[in-house]
């Protein structure tokens, strides 16, 4: 079954003169890990913001086409139906913190959907662990680092269990250790929670190794949709359009042009390291 | 030992790590606040109100608030003084009337001065019950507190994110400062006239980030389910996780009851007999005594 279907969407933002997203179909099956990529200002966020039901419900401006969640039109679901099936983690963390403590943030969206105590209780210890949250619970979200702030946003969505995760620029604002633990727990939340997750990300080269399938969206249109070995064979599409492949992904591409390497192009560093053993000898110089 | 181990910054302040106070249930400490904050007003009686400050700051003491951290409020406590004791000077009212009084080559109304001292005694005690409060008390505390006196949902939520919209504007506020200061703003060297011109600038910038911050929270909120009447999307009675976890003691009942019953005896006896009047105080008839009046 389709988790999310979008036929023939277009959107164009209140006073806007162009659209942002152009006649977009796409189909994103339950339990797929999903990268959407593209160059700024492509329409990346607002192609998630309308999976999320935020356009056209809480933004304003023109919609055509269909949006549809687990079959059903997304500007039909109640909120709270809608957020115990869509998480969505915002760019800036601090943009969606409502709440004067971490705790208190977590438990707010868990409320609002009706469990009772004691499940609260329990999802709150579940992301907390999840997200290393655990020793900021009693804390106000502005007073911690900005990584921490990331996971705190984390933790107040996935503890909802949504069945459809959607995070954009998840390592925007945060350092490099703060993005590797993201880049973690998107990890386990895809190999031990059967969550479909769509992920909005520049950082490609972390999230890359993790996708099922990535999603190329430019000036508005969906270009292209395959899995990411399909996508980031053809290097200089995406370099064309500003989008940069995984760093290993492009050594191999320079190397497959000088015609040192025929294989696949690595995804991953520990797939590198693989694919370098099978270079002719002196191919490293 | 490094201050956050022993103090925590809150929106309204810093508040120690650990405190007695904390043992209580946050309805308990709200009622501390009421009596300390409240009672002063049912009392004319200077030393019995500067007793209760006495009292506040032993509380202060024993809730291992740091003394140190209060000295940000001395400006305040001079202001409102010369507030208060130029406006009875200046403005004393039908000379007539009053008891005129020589001072250091100045001529004072006593009523008036009276009036003042007695009214700035019993507005010291009203603010350091209140300092108290929010010295030992996090933003959590307040919420847990006012829900649990049944504040419906919404109303408590918005005054948390009126707080913290508060801290947000606080913080972008220095935000910009920070970058001009970086560009070679030096607010020491500009003229009243241009700090005033400056911070009106300021207007603009922080209008357009209050309307983002409200967009992007409206949004924020909708993505997690809420709704205006803060009902759940199950349509029954809404789950106050927070509030329900804090439970209230015997200890709590006791203490509650005890400080509101004070309260109630002392609001009694200051409307039915004239234990709490000026007349009544020793204080003011020493100082009468002294300035040779009545």
């Amino acid at each position: 079954m389709n988790a999310i279907e979008l036929s023939g969407v277009t959107w164009r933002y209140e006073h806007a003169k162009e659209p942002a997203l152009v006649d977009v179909d796409l189909a994103i099956p339950e339990g797929e890990f999903v990268l959407v990529i593209g160059p700024n200002e492509a329409g990346k966020t607002t192609l998630v913001s309308a999976i999320k039901g935020l356009i056209p419900n809480s933004i304003t401006g023109v919609l055509k086409g269909d949006v549809l969640v687990f079959g059903e039109r997304v500007e039909s679901i109640k909120p709270p139906v809608l957020a115990k099936q869509i998480g969505f983690v915002f760019a800036d963390p601090e943009s969606q913190f409502t709440a004067l403590t971490v705790e208190e943030e977590i438990v707010f969206g868990l409320e609002n959907v009706g469990w009772p105590r004691e499940t609260i209780g329990k999802r709150v210890e579940w992301a907390a662990r999840i997200t290393g949250v655990e020793d900021l619970l009693d804390k106000p979200p502005y007073d911690i680092s900005g990584g921490q702030k990331q996971r705190v946003a984390i933790a107040s969505v996935i503890a909802m269990q949504p069945r459809i995760l959607i995070l954009d620029e998840p390592t925007a604002m945060i350092d490099p250790l703060g993005k590797d633990l993201v880049v973690r727990i998107c990890a386990e939340l895809k190999n031990d929670h059967d969550m479909t997750i769509v992920v909005v990300e520049h950082n490609i080269e972390a999230f890359a190794p993790l996708a099922d399938k990535v999603v190329m969206v430019n000036e508005g249109r969906v270009e292209r949709v395959a899995p990411p070995r399909e996508i980031f064979r053809d290097l200089d599409y995406l370099l064309a359009r500003d989008v940069h492949p995984p760093q290993v992904s492009q050594v191999f591409g320079r190397l497959r042009e000088r015609g040192l390497y025929r294989g696949e192009l690595p995804l991953s560093d520990e797939e590198g390291f693989a694919s370098w053993r099978t270079l002719p000898e002196g191919a490293a110089r | 030992m490094a201050r956050s181990e022993f103090a925590k910054k809150t929106l309204l302040g810093i508040v120690p790590a650990d405190s007695p106070f904390y043992a209580f249930h946050p309805v308990t400490r709200l009622a501390f606040l009421f009596v300390l904050s409240v009672t002063p007003m049912f009392i004319d009686r200077p030393e019995i109100n500067l007793a209760i400050i006495a009292m506040t700051f032993g509380l202060f003491w024993w809730g291992r608030v740091r003394m140190s951290d209060l000295k940000k409020y001395r400006l305040l406590l001079v202001t409102v003084a010369l507030f208060m004791f130029i406006v009875a000077y200046l403005a004393p009212g039908d000379k007539a009337q009053l008891t005129p009084v020589r001072l250091v080559g100045l001529t004072l109304y006593w009523e008036p001065m009276r009036w003042a001292f007695v009214s700035y005694v019993r507005l010291m005690a009203m603010l350091f019950g209140a300092i108290l409060y929010f010295s030992t008390n996090r933003e959590r505390d307040v919420l847990v507190g006012l829900r649990t006196l049944r504040l419906p949902f919404q109303v408590s939520y918005v005054a948390g994110l009126s707080l913290r919209s508060a801290g947000m504007f606080m913080e972008d506020f220095a935000t910009i400062r920070e970058a001009e200061q970086a560009r070679a703003l030096d607010l020491d060297a500009l003229s009243l006239r241009e700090k005033v011109k400056l911070y009106t600038m300021y207007t603009v910038p922080l209008f357009a980030v209050a309307l983002r911050r409200a967009d992007e929270i409206s949004a924020a909120l909708y993505a997690r389910g809420y709704t205006l009447s803060g009902r759940p999307g199950t349509g029954g009675k809404r789950t106050d996780y927070l509030r329900d976890k804090s439970v209230l003691r015997v200890r709590d009942w006791v203490v509650s009851f005890g400080l509101l019953g004070t309260f109630v005896v002392i609001a009694i006896v200051s409307r039915t007999t004239g234990v709490f009047s000026i007349q009544a105080s020793p204080l003011i008839g020493f100082v009468e005594q002294l300035l040779g009046i009545g």
